[in-house]
């Protein structure tokens, strides 16, 4: 078993992914130390989405390697990446529209009773508490989540993150299509999840909520990383130069 | 090698090469080369088309992401109309028209059920699929009512919809090629053909585009029903007289034909040269089994077979050379 | 904003109840007008209860089918094979529960085909059960012959013979058909299945958002096979009731089924893009597609007019619950 420093929660090395013809990363270092979060950014189909994925088990890595508390692991399933407490919060929404708050907190994950039959007492006390940490008040766990604001539905789902006790919580673009108001909310979900000690990394196109909430920040583009800057070391503006820089230079 | 796997990689490729092998089948080991008799050549040329031109117009439909199951009671309506207007005196020329007409009407009105309950089509098209075929078993009470009187053999109409040129060509096939290079046009070198593409993608995006999604879909389906009208004629003109079982099953088998040539569930992906192989290929299969005496009721099972192998050899083919 | 859900308008909003108004009404337009209100003479109800109930025990499987996101139109060709099946072993006087252990095990195994194409090809399922419904009714005439062949079991005269009648074709207290008891079972059942259990939650969840469900670790391929496989072990279960009602295998048996079945889950508030749908509205649903084929017959009606019925059914419950979803958005906003 190969040992490592114990700083990072999780460090990929060396990935690489091909999706037929397309080559989407190429050699990507990433990492993530305990409590930090990271802003991962960079212009459109630089391969954010997929090396996320690679780490909540969704894609598989076709090169490198993954350390997850110092331990190699191979993450085959998203129901692998759950073990370990690595929590995503998909771009494209990871609730299911139609179901209601407490199922969807508790999908995959439903607390039984015998015979494998769903303990919904428990279910809708547990799924109110956790919203309720958030600082999320909402009226009824039975509600469906199409019912909700854009900012509750990312709530809902990064209360889901909490409440599972994760280390790492994965956040997509949490804030595109979402309204001034509701992206402030959002923000503030994250903060409570850096009070809670748990890594972060956080996708967006927008610098301004990336600076805002993360403490390093990662640059991304045509499949490679481009930099790799601490927070007091730039601004919103540098920021901007280096993802336009970067996309430039990886033509 | 590298024009190999260009080739390999349009969609329908396989299907062709499949189709081929198909024909070269058929023609050697049916008794006698039958298969390739110019006799059997002809009668099938006759009768494809009354499903082929129906798929030609469901293959556009699909892909702009949308179904249309009610073909099935929508042709022998058709049928039942340029009958009745027959019946009532007038030329079959007016039957003609008022058989497309009516199939204008009833696909505008799946059309307009369609984007204004923002149902998905195979549900609307189901309901209006029971509905017509109902409101015709009633009208007609399901007696055939021959023609033959009002079109004598011979005359300029019948010559038009069912004749055969040098002799031997059957003029349906005429007809079928003539609408899959229209449809062909519009879809692949016409603005429509973008739009429709656009709308079988992502209705959102082409929403944003400026498009009509709405419009866009609703004319597809008056294209099917048209069509539609138009094998109903062609097809009642041939046997003769109006039967109300005329069309049935259409509605399946013209979307296994579709499929066969390519053409995604999903919308948004197929060519009409495939949607053309597919029509060729559903009926070529049909005959060459009944050619090869599998008994005729038994074929369906070949049919179904042959529907999951096409997919999954495109599907299979795709992945492996994109 | 706090506008709380009474607890009557909520029942007015379910989709169960609209069901239940609707076949209310049916139900009270048949007795009334049916000649000598022939629709409720018990002998009616009998045929009703058993011969609806059939189709009505696949309708169910298919409903939960279409809450996972997927479809089945070779219902009524695994129902024919099945029933094949059941022939081919009548012929060769075996036991008739062993007959109909074997033929729930070959139904169950033609949906495991079904999904296991679906989800392995990654083909949109109404592709597969479009091809399989065309392959396994064209491989039964083939084999079959397509001709009608009697299979009366209790012609055997065993022991096993009459129990296995009284299980499938009896009736209950001299009225209730044994059909209509197992159609309420499996309505059961499945509806404990899919609201109170796990494996509900995530039939709810694959046909709500795929890509969620997997995320949160459900294997969505396994659970569509076996909503298949539910399916197919149903189609089994209905042959075998339906060859001990008939004593006679055809070769037509389940045609049309299929869209039917869908058109039953349709009215019973199931959406076509899975997600949304109760086990209790499917079994309405049901109900009202066998009430009115039935009905129209009582009324004397000639057949053809059930198609109409059949295609205003379906087009009004899409109004319908087109209207009572906006009515929900809005009560919760
Ligand atoms: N499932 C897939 N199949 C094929 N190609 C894919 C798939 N997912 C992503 N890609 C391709 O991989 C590349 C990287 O995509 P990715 O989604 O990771 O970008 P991204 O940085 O998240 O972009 P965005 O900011 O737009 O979300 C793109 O070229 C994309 O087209
Ligand atoms: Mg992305």
């Amino acid at each position: 078993m190969e040992r490592e420093n114990n700083d990072f929660l999780v460090r990929m090395v060396n990935i690489h992914k091909w999706f037929g013809r397309v080559y989407a990363l190429r050699g990507v270092d990433f990492e993530v130390r305990r409590g930090e979060t990271v802003g991962l950014i960079g212009d459109n189909g630089a391969g954010k989405s997929t090396l996320i994925k690679i780490l909540s088990g969704y894609h598989h890595a076709d090169q490198g390697e993954i350390y997850f508390e110092g331990q190699r692991v191979s993450i085959r399933s998203p129901r692998d990446a759950r073990g370990l407490g690595i929590e995503t919060v998909y771009q494209e929404q990871a609730l299911a529209p139609n179901l209601s708050i407490s199922r969807n907190i508790f999908m995959g994950r439903e607390p039984l009773r015998r015979l494998g039959l769903i303990d919904k007492k428990v279910m809708d006390e547990e799924s109110m508490q956790a919203l309720a940490n958030l600082g999320l008040k909402l009226r009824s766990p039975d509600v469906p989540v199409v019912t909700l604001s854009g900012g509750e539905r990312q709530g809902v789902a990064i209360a889901r993150a909490l409440h599972f006790k994760a280390k790492l919580v994965i956040l997509d673009e949490p804030t595109v299509a979402l309204s001034v108001k509701e992206v402030e909310e959002v923000l503030e979900f994250i903060r409570q999840l850096q009070r809670e000690k748990v890594s972060v990394i956080f996708i967006t196109h927008n610098l301004y909520h990336a600076f805002d909430i993360a403490e390093r920040f990662v640059v991304m583009a045509r499949g490679k990383k481009m930099a790799d800057v601490k927070k007091e070391d730039t601004s919103p503006q540098g920021l901007s130069d280096l993802v336009l820089k970067s996309a430039f230079v990886a033509e | 090698m590298e024009r190999l796997i260009q080739f390999l990689r349009r969609r329908a490729a396989s299907t062709f090469l499949v189709f081929v092998g198909l024909v070269l089948i058929f023609a050697f080991l049916s008794p006698r080369y039958v298969f390739v008799h110019s006799r059997n050549i002809a009668a099938l040329g006759k009768l494809f088309p009354d499903l082929g031109i129906v798929t030609l117009g469901i293959g556009m439909l699909m892909i702009c992401g949308e179904f249309d199951l009610s073909v099935a009671s929508v042709l022998p309506f058709c049928a039942y109309i340029f009958a009745r207007t027959l019946y009532a005196g007038l030329a079959p020329s007016w039957g003609l028209f008022f058989a497309l007409l009516v199939g204008a009407a009833l696909g505008w009105f799946n059309g307009f059920l369609t984007v204004k309950t923002r149902m998905p089509s195979f549900i609307t098209t189901l309901g209006t699929l029971m509905f017509w075929r109902g409101v015709l078993y009633i009208w007609s009470k399901l007696m055939p009512l021959g023609i033959r009187q009002y079109i004598p053999s011979g005359s300029l109409f019948e010559k038009v919809l069912t004749g055969t040129v040098f002799g031997f060509f059957p003029v349906q096939s005429l007809w079928f090629t003539l609408f899959a290079i229209l449809l062909g046009i519009l879809l692949h070198y016409h603005r429509f053909g973008n739009w429709v593409y656009a709308t079988g993608d992502n209705r959102d995006a082409a929403r944003a585009m400026g498009i009509n999604t709405d419009w866009v879909k609703t004319a597809c389906f008056i294209i099917v029903g048209v069509l539609c009208g138009f094998s109903a004629c062609m097809q009642s003109v041939r046997i003769g007289s109006f039967a109300a079982t005329q069309g049935i099953n259409f509605e399946l088998r013209a979307i296994a034909a579709c499929v066969v040539g390519g053409t995604s569930l999903r919308g948004e992906i197929g060519s009409m040269s495939g949607v053309v192989l597919g029509a060729l290929t559903i009926p070529i299969l049909d005959n060459g089994l009944v050619l090869l005496r599998v008994p005729v009721m038994g074929i369906s099972a070949f049919i179904g077979l042959a529907t999951i192998l096409f997919v999954l050899l495109n599907t299979y083919v795709e992945r492996r050379f994109r | 904003m706090e506008k709380k859900l009474t607890l009557g308008r909520r029942f007015l909003l379910s989709r169960a109840t609209s069901v239940l108004v609707v076949l209310v009404l049916i139900l009270l337009l048949f007795s009334l007008f049916s000649p000598e209100h022939r629709f409720v003479d018990p002998d009616n109800l009998k045929v009703l209860l058993s011969l609806g109930a059939e189709f009505s025990i696949i309708a169910l499987g298919v409903g939960m089918l279409m809450i996972c996101g997927e479809f089945d139109l070779s219902i009524g060709s695994i129902l024919v094979f099945c029933s094949f099946v059941f022939l081919k072993l009548f012929e060769l006087e075996v036991n008739p529960f062993i007959i109909a252990v074997v033929t729930v095990f070959v139904g169950g195994a033609l949906g495991l085909v079904n999904g296991l194409i679906t989800v392995r090809g990654q083909i949109p399922s109404f592709v597969t059960t479009l091809g399989t419904m065309m392959f396994w009714r064209g491989l039964t005439l083939l084999l079959s012959g397509g001709e009608q062949t009697a299979c009366d079991v209790s012609a055997l005269g065993t022991k096993a013979a009459s129990r296995f009648l009284a299980l499938f074709t009896g009736r209950a207290g001299g009225f209730l058909p044994a059909q209509f008891l197992w159609f309420t079972l499996f309505a059961i059942l499945l509806g404990i299945l899919l609201h109170y259990h796990r494996f509900g939650n995530w039939v709810y969840a694959t046909g709500d958002n795929r890509d969620a469900a997997r995320a949160m670790g459900i294997n969505t391929d396994w659970v569509k096979t076996a909503c298949f496989i539910i399916v197919g072990v149903l189609c089994g279960v209905v042959a075998c009731a339906q060859i001990g009602r008939l004593a006679c295998f055809t070769s037509r048996t389940g045609e049309g089924w299929e869209l039917k079945a869908v058109a039953a889950s349709v009215v019973g508030g199931t959406s076509l893009r899975g997600g949304i749908g109760s086990m209790m509205g499917i079994f309405l649903g049901a109900i009202v597609i066998s009430v009115i084929e039935n009905g129209l017959v009582v009324l004397r009606i000639p057949y053809f007019w059930t198609y109409v019925f059949f295609g205003l059914v379906v087009l009004f419950s899409v109004l319908s619950s087109m209207y009572i979803e906006k009515k929900q958005m809005e009560a919760h906003r």
